[in-house]
């Protein structure tokens, strides 16, 4: 069973110049397959890093976004002042009401997109322990300050540190930049929740509200209260759901495509290897002849010939993935058209993504493999040793 | 010559059938993402002489009712329409149930929306009925509505639900896209939402595309210093600007193409190698019999065209085909493939794209072929 084995991948490397051919022909297919999934599962991420599972976001009856909701700061602090959200030490709520407003501005490459600005209070980056001010300093309410998110700083023009923007009817000076763990946040620009309601003339009201709880049973007995209460119509979900949701509204189309697109090629990548498989039988019916003459059978050279493919397809795999590396990280930035906002996303070649592109040009391998490893092994030994 | 060319393609037919197969696959493929790239930046349908006026802010803001009949009274401007996008949720949130749904002024929409056309009875019925409203034909047949029809729509940007009943059909002459539309009284929704006087867009129709640059500045100077000041751009330009709000991924799309392009550039060049590897004996047959270099270079390259022209030709023929199954199939779910078509220029792209990846992928052979030593040619085996 070694001998032909060997044997067959032995003459991968002699024949170098159709091997490397086949090899990226079968990567370039495994490219394109991980470029798309790698842009859904960029975006996947983003959205997972979005969101602590011990949040309760309630946002008002029938709104899909946080950008579509509304309602009164009444019923803010009567959601806030319920029983099952957490206290601070000093007994306040850990709650946060936040306003979310979003405006056009322009990207570096002149490129116009809509950006979420977030009102928030005190309460908003201790319900967010990820969040983190990387350059300069938090804003001071009431004095035009504002903090940006780091994606979006390097993403946007005007938005470095120190630089004036207009928001809304006002000018604003960027003091802060800030990560939020590769969150959603970090496309956000965030400010004081009364210097955003003053400079888009929208006072007295928040979008959302973010309720800090103890347990997931807690949570779910909050949701229960707060949704089955009738001073208000609001609706509340753990804050991971609410942004699991907007994941696969926004990363299904890419992976239909990238599914599709894997399909099409791979079949176009197929042929590709059976076309070089054929050509090797073809050429190689002697040595063919020799192996069965030595005592080798029929399933043995199968079995050798199919490897030979399927290892000419794991190469291409490889070389496809090597490719694909330098797409890990890449930044990129699309509308998530259900909140109706910029959201920025890394190119993630995940290993989930690396392994699927290595199935994908195995699997090609051996489906373009296996008709010529059929013919090679059917093929008469007189013939092949008189043959040329 | 071209005879022989022909000999030498059908004489291995397995590997010149596989090859056409992958070169036509990966041009398939190609046509319908450059069609699909094509539907996605369409702005068919808009008018030169439309001008839309929205919140300088973003979208997600709205216009006071006042604003409407201030616009009127500027030069150029023949009509002015309101509409307001109102989202929500028809029978569920799948993307096959989503389609526009506008508020709208029955007695000005068609004034700036010309080419829509509605039978006048039917929109004296709809101009009548307050919770009225018009679907366009391509809509209606989709979820089989008569006229008389009773619909209810769930609100998510504005916290009403809507019950409409349907007064009339409205055809586009030539955009079936256009036609998958909703429209109802805006002064039903304004009732629901207690008369807050808000509109989200104004439509103005000009009296000719020249007077746009005029308009556009005179629009947002009126409202410059008001609490909502305006931005008024082109119809096109307002489509472009959803398009600009996709960012970086046309580029992605367009990687990929490259990479499709690259991958059968070597899937050709391959088989082509292949094939003058294995005839280096026959160019040496053929040089002795007094074939001069040039036309082995052009036996070569010419069977090497012809695979690729083969490839393509079957490539862009699926293509076709498939781009009218995806509309129908694809067109409800993704609104982007409703109005895919196979553009002559996704076409032509193709087939120029095969033709020179065969050109390309033949031309180190047929060197090879040519500079081939005849004696050693004559010599070699196999």
């Amino acid at each position: 069973m070694g001998v032909p084995i060997r044997y067959n991948l032995r003459s991968l490397f002699q024949r170098r110049t159709t091997t490397a051919m086949t090899v990226l022909s079968i990567a370039f297919v495994v490219l394109v397959f991980i470029g798309v999934s790698s842009l859904a599962a960029g975006i996947s991420e983003a959205f997972a890093a979005s969101g602590d599972p011990a949040n309760l976001l309630v946002l008002r009856d029938g709104a899909r976004s946080e950008t579509e909701s509304a309602f009164d700061l009444a019923t803010a602090r009567g959601i806030a002042a319920m029983p099952g959200v957490e206290r601070t030490a000093d007994d306040r709520p850990l709650a946060s009401g936040e306003m979310i407003v979003v405006q056009i501005f322009e990207r570096e490459d002149g490129s116009e997109s809509n950006v979420t600005v977030r009102g928030v209070g005190p309460m908003a980056q201790t319900v967010r322990p990820d969040l983190e001010i990387v350059e300069g300093r938090d804003f001071v309410s009431g004095t035009g300050e504002i903090i940006v998110g780091s994606d979006l700083a390097q993403r946007f023009r005007g938005l470095r540190l120190g630089e004036e923007v207009r928001i809304g009817l006002l000018d604003f000076r960027v003091v802060g930049i800030f990560e939020a763990g590769g969150g959603n946040a970090e496309a956000e620009i965030w400010g004081a929740l009364e210097d955003v309601g003053n400079t888009f003339r929208r006072e007295n009201a928040v979008s959302s509200m973010r309720l800090r709880t103890s347990s997931a049973a807690a949570m779910a007995e909050l949701e229960r209260q707060v949704e089955s209460d009738q001073r208000w119509r609001v609706v509340a979900q753990p804050e991971t759901q609410y942004y699991a949701e907007q994941t696969s509204a926004n990363t299904m189309q890419f992976r239909i495509l990238g599914t599709l697109l894997a399909v099409l090629m791979g079949f176009g990548a197929c042929f590709a290897a059976a076309n070089t498989m054929y050509a090797a039988i073809e050429r190689r019916g002697r040595e063919i002849g020799t192996l069965r003459a030595l005592g080798f059978r029929r399933p043995a050279i199968l079995l050798a010939f199919l490897l030979e493919a399927a290892f000419l397809g794991l190469l291409g795999g490889i070389v496809g993935c090597i490719l694909a590396l330098p797409l890990n990280g890449i930044s990129a930035g699309t509308t998530n058209f259900i909140s109706f906002s910029e959201i920025t996303f890394q190119l993630t070649t995940t290993p989930a993504v690396l392994i699927s592109g290595l199935l994908v040009a195995l699997a090609t391998g051996i489906v373009g493999g296996l008709p010529p490893a059929i013919a090679a092994a059917r093929r008469p030994i007189t013939g092949l040793l008189r043959g040329s | 010559m071209i005879r022989l060319a022909w000999r030498n393609l059908t004489r291995n037919k397995l590997r010149t059938l596989l090859t056409v197969a992958s070169v036509a696959l990966a041009l398939f493929v190609l046509a319908v993402l450059v069609a699909l790239v094509q539907a996605i930046e369409s702005t068919e349908g808009t008018v030169a002489n439309r001008v839309v006026v929205r919140h300088a802010v973003s979208l997600t803001f709205d216009l006071p009712e006042a604003f409407g009949g201030r616009l009127t009274r500027l030069d150029h401007v023949d009509a002015v329409t309101p509409l307001s996008w109102f989202g929500g949720v028809y029978i569920d949130q799948r993307p096959e149930n989503f389609f526009p749904r506008f508020a709208s002024d029955p007695a000005t929409l068609f004034d700036v929306f010309g080419e829509y056309s509605l039978p006048e009875a039917e929109r004296e019925a709809w101009t009548q009925d307050r919770s009225g409203f018009i679907a366009g034909r391509a809509l209606a047949e989709k979820y089989d509505w008569a006229i008389g029809e009773r619909i209810t729509i769930q609100g998510d940007i504005y916290p009403v639900d809507l019950e409409l009943t349907l007064r009339g059909i409205f055809t586009h002459p030539d955009l079936e896209t256009q036609e998958r539309q909703l429209f109802f009284h805006r002064r039903y929704l304004e009732e629901s939402l207690g008369n807050p006087g808000r509109v989200g867009t104004y439509w103005l129709l000009l009296d000719a595309p020249e007077s746009v640059p005029a308009v556009v500045r005179g629009a947002e100077a009126m409202f410059e210093s008001s609490d909502a000041p305006v931005r008024a751009e082109t119809e096109e330009a307002f489509a472009l600007s959803f398009l600009e709000m996709l960012g970086n991924l046309r580029l992605l799309i367009g990687s990929i193409g490259l990479a499709i392009v690259i991958s059968i550039l070597f899937i050709t060049a391959n088989t082509m190698a292949m094939a003058a590897r294995d005839r280096t004996r026959e160019v040496a047959v053929l040089r002795t019999l007094g074939f001069r270099r040039g036309q082995v270079t052009g036996l070569v390259l010419a069977e090497a065209v012809a695979v690729g022209v083969f490839g393509a030709v079957c490539g862009v023929g699926l293509a076709v085909l498939a781009i009218g199954g995806l509309r129908e199939g694809m067109g409800e779910v993704f609104p982007a493939f409703a109005a895919l078509e196979a553009s002559p220029a996704a076409l032509g792209l193709a087939l120029a794209i095969g033709a020179g990846v065969g050109l390309l992928s033949g031309l180190a052979p047929a060197l090879g072929a040519a500079r081939i030593d005849i004696v050693d040619g004559l010599r070699r085996v196999g």
